[in-house]
């Protein structure tokens, strides 16, 4: 074998060696958007992107009826003009939310939560607002349901139609932010051994007792929401929380990073399904 | 044979006599916190096991040592399974993505 023989059969190896050049993080978030969206538009194919925010009014035809008789007088009416009334009030300093958010805190909803580069990390539009709060000289609200509720809802209200915009950045602290709520989303928990995934991709339109759960896609579109069950306004961090104790896992705290970082993983994969909130569940 | 029946029967009573000190219960308990503790760790505590901790420290506050031990033991089987779940999904949740 002549030496450039032998050359050229070092470089194939080599070349066969190195294999296919990895993902970047990005490529593979979107790559994950990309394969989540078609799974659901396979199993819903009748099914637009838009009414994938209803959740199981969407998938079940007799529930969905229902709801349009619920809809003739929303129960989360009196959440909305607490929560625009809220909104519009001025801190003592005389400052208000719309200070600190972008457009003044109206259409804005579709856009969290977002990655913080100062902090490093994900903020949701809850923690937003205590974080306005706080730096206004307020004091933060509770994060489950009461006046968060109903501020996030009237927020919501001003998204209504606008397509969930999620960006991931080019930033290392932002992709690990993504691939730990992908985790959180993925992982079996507590005694009865189950993950999001079980619920609400594997079983997504099936029936869970008296419950038909949710598609995954589009799930926290209509958050905050008035939920039958619980007599009472509901935001995502109530439902995170509950969903837990379901799967007789102990709840994380309220904005535990792992639930922001499950809001955003969620929220991503649903990019292009539009904002329903806030809404009514069972 | 009527030996052998007495022996048992002692070997029986002796058994059922043999009730759980509070060094007995405070030690279960302890083993039991140090488990779930792990399991916190990966930020996976049973409410069941929270639930049966809860009982064994209450059974150690009324100084009823059987009773401790027995919630402890629970306790410490059931987060010794949260555990072992969670090392398990370390690498098998990856199994579940939608690709």
């Amino acid at each position: 074998m002549s030496l450039r023989n032998i050359l050229l059969a070092v470089a194939a190896l080599g070349l066969i060696g190195a294999g296919p050049e990895p993902q970047s993080g990005l490529a593979v978030a979107a790559a994950d958007q990309k394969a989540f969206q078609a799974y659901f538009h396979d199993h819903f194919p009748k099914l637009p992107t838009a009414d994938f925010g209803n959740g199981p009014y969407a998938v079940n035809a007799e529930m969905r009826k229902q709801w349009e008789e619920i809809m003739q007088f929303p129960p989360y009416d009196f959440a909305l003009d607490e929560g625009k009334t809220e909104f519009e009030t001025k801190f003592a300093n005389g400052k208000s939310y719309a200070d600190c958010f972008a457009n003044g805190g109206i259409g804005v909803r579709q856009t969290y939560p977002r990655f913080d580069a100062t902090t490093g990390e994900v903020v949701t539009l809850d923690l937003a607002i205590n974080r306005c709060r706080e730096a206004n000289g307020e004091k933060p609200l509770a994060y489950q349901t009461g006046m968060m509720a109903s501020i996030t809802a009237y927020m919501a209200e001003t998204s209504r139609d606008k397509p969930f915009d999620i960006t991931i950045p080019d930033d290392p602290r932002a992709i690990a932010a993504y691939e730990a709520g992908k985790k959180y989303f993925y992982t079996r928990r507590g005694q009865l051994n189950f993950s999001c995934a079980s619920c609400h991709v594997v079983a997504a339109g099936q029936r869970m007792r008296g419950d038909i759960l949710a598609p995954a896609m589009g799930i926290l579109a209509a958050f905050p929401i008035y939920r039958s069950d619980w007599g009472s306004m509901g935001t995502i961090d109530r439902r995170f929380t509950s969903c837990s104790s379901q799967m007789r896992s102990e709840p994380l705290k309220p904005q535990d990073s792992a639930y922001r970082n499950l809001e955003y993983f969620l929220s991503y994969m649903s990019n292009g399904v539009p904002i329903t909130g806030p809404g009514t569940r069972p | 044979m009527k030996r052998l029946f007495l022996v048992a029967t002692l070997l029986a009573f002796s058994t059922a006599a043999h009730a759980a000190t509070s060094a007995d219960a405070q030690a279960a308990l302890a083993s039991a916190e140090k488990v779930e503790a792990q399991a916190a760790g990966f930020g996976n505590r049973w409410v069941p096991a929270e639930a049966a901790l809860k009982a064994a420290r209450d059974a150690i506050a009324k100084q009823n040592w059987d009773e401790a031990l027995v919630q402890a033991n629970t306790a410490r089987a059931l987060a010794q399974r949260a555990v072992e779940q969670s090392q398990e999904q370390e690498t098998l949740w990856r199994d579940a993505i939608i690709r």
